[in-house]
């Protein structure tokens, strides 16, 4: 299953894969996964399908809202909240965490109103959503938009607080002069590390955040998951959890790839 | 007062730390003249206060007192006229070998092609033209800091600024940089001041070496070294002023 990689903020895992290279290691990552599906079944026997359906139930249902087209058309609407709300407030998250890391007079001004407003979880800013962009695509991407923000901010604030001292003193006894030739030559380079780990946390963050993104009635995967889970069609429920587990995992990997290719210079 | 630009003067630098409640004195009235193409060592005990002079000298700290003047012109910041290498290298990493030592040169006016001509040029000084586009992780301590000679030198600075630069390579690969430093000093002709805590390193390489003493870091001494290049460890009067230094920076408080 998916899981968000959490505050892993060093970046030092940058291997492709959804498991190990090594493929006697990747036998036992395959092993892993029929055991766990083994001991569902074996479980599912026991319980009512409204408490735990079988893998079989849900592999049928999966099929099932696929071929009818409910499961694309969901997936293609909480794409078109996830790709913007993703890019706005990651792109804004590290903008504004490496502007107010790096400049000593911003994080004065800010840091009050950050500490206030880091502590409202996205879920609550639902009615601001409703009542900023209505209940629609742009609603969504925005709740989506306000948790990549946050993950992003933290995430390149550190890494730019992170920049060696000497790194910097060395750029300006190499002509460096002024901030933006600064941060643009010494202090993103030496940060990137950090900021391209907060963006792929990010990432996963945002896919668990379709979910409640969707919670106010917008089209969606999380939507489908809402209301069969209130009509207590577990196996639909499951099914469209794979469904986000499947495009988190397809993300992620593309973005190791391309994190992996930019981070070359890295032992 | 000498116009060459590569004559560094350092008049009467002092430096106080504010401290925690007790202000500190790193430096007090420290002076001497580094004349155009000489090499100039500086040794003293830790503590002195050498790493604090050297970073004034490099326009990164800011004097208390006192004035450092590079051909005459007080320094009131990091200047290129100066080319700084720290002991601990400072390559960046995510450059590659020849992008370090072009680093400072994207800065200048200087057209491309005459940038790649100067990186060349200075790939070959230190015998790196094979690692050019190696990433500095994949270098050893002595390559990263050949790099980072290379780096420096590529504006063509008029004085080369190096802090203990080969205190953290092995004894050999000190030597083997030791005797590059001197073939490139006395092919670029650039005056040379260079921290050391190592006496003997100092007296191999400086026409003169400035010897500090603590508490507060101040001038005990300028030591000529009239020894002929290259210089022997055996030879006597290498010895002798090996002995001399360390008598003076034992003998001191």
């Amino acid at each position: 299953m998916a899981t968000d990689t959490g505050s892993r903020f060093d970046g030092t895992e940058l291997r492709t894969g959804i498991g190990p290279d090594d493929p006697r290691r990747l036998g036992r990552s395959a092993a892993g996964i029929a055991g766990f599906v083994l001991l569902w079944y074996a479980v599912s026997l026991t319980q009512p399908a409204y408490v735990l359906p079988s893998p079989v139930a849900v592999g049928e249902a999966f099929a099932e809202e696929l071929a009818a087209g409910t499961m694309t058309t969901a997936l293609w609407s909480s794409v078109r909240h996830w790709i913007p709300g993703t890019i706005v407030g990651t792109g804004l998250g590290v903008a504004a965490g490496v502007a107010f890391s790096w400049s000593g007079f911003l994080d004065d001004v800010t840091a009050p109103l950050v500490r206030t407003l880091r502590p409202v979880p996205p879920l609550a800013l639902i009615g601001f959503a409703i009542a900023w962009f209505g209940i629609n695509d742009a609603g969504a991407a925005f709740i989506i938009a306000v948790g990549a923000f946050w993950i992003n901010y933290y995430a390149s604030y550190g890494a730019v607080e992170g920049v060696s001292e000497d790194l910097l003193d060395v750029g300006r006894t190499l002509g460096v002069r002024g901030d933006l030739d600064m941060v643009r030559s010494v202090v993103l380079p030496a940060s990137l590390p950090g900021i391209l780990t907060g963006i792929r946390t990010g990432l996963g963050r945002c896919w668990m955040l379709v979910v409640a993104s969707e919670i106010f009635g917008v089209p969606g995967v999380g939507r489908e998951i809402l209301r069969a889970s209130n009509n207590l069609l577990v196996d639909k429920v499951i099914a469209y959890i794979l469904v986000l587990s499947l495009m988190y995992l397809l993300v992620d990997v593309a973005f190791r790839a391309v994190q992996q290719r930019v981070l070359v210079w890295r032992a | 007062m000498n116009g060459d630009p590569r004559t560094v003067e350092v008049d009467g630098v002092g430096k106080t730390y504010a401290g925690d409640g007790t202000p500190v004195r790193a430096l007090d009235d420290v002076s001497f003249t580094a004349e155009a193409g000489e090499f100039v060592c500086l040794v003293g005990p830790s503590g002195c206060g050498k790493t604090t002079l050297f970073r004034i000298i490099a326009g990164l700290t800011d004097a208390t007192d006192g004035a450092v003047r590079l051909g005459g012109t007080p320094i009131t910041g990091p200047t290129t006229e100066m080319g700084v290498v720290f002991q601990e290298y400072h390559l960046f990493p995510w450059l590659t070998v020849e992008e370090n030592v072009g680093f400072g040169l994207e800065r200048t006016d200087r057209s491309d092609a005459e940038r790649t001509e100067r990186v060349d040029a200075m790939l070959d000084l230190v015998g790196l033209s094979d690692a050019r586009e190696s990433y500095p992780k994949s270098l050893s301590g002595g390559m990263k800091q050949r790099v980072a000679i290379a780096r420096s030198l590529a504006v063509d600075p008029s004085l080369l600024l190096m802090d203990e630069p080969f205190g953290a390579v092995d004894a050999q690969t000190r030597e083997m940089l030791q005797r590059e430093l001197l073939d490139i000093w006395s092919s670029t002709e650039k005056t040379v001041l260079f921290v050391t805590h190592d006496v003997a390193e100092a007296v191999t390489l400086a026409d003169r070496i400035v010897v500090m003493a603590a508490e507060p870091g101040r001038v005990a001494e300028v030591v000529d070294v009239d020894v002929d290049r290259p210089r022997e460890r055996d030879d006597p009067a290498f010895g002798k002023h090996v002995a001399r230094v360390r008598e003076l920076i034992g003998a001191r408080p």
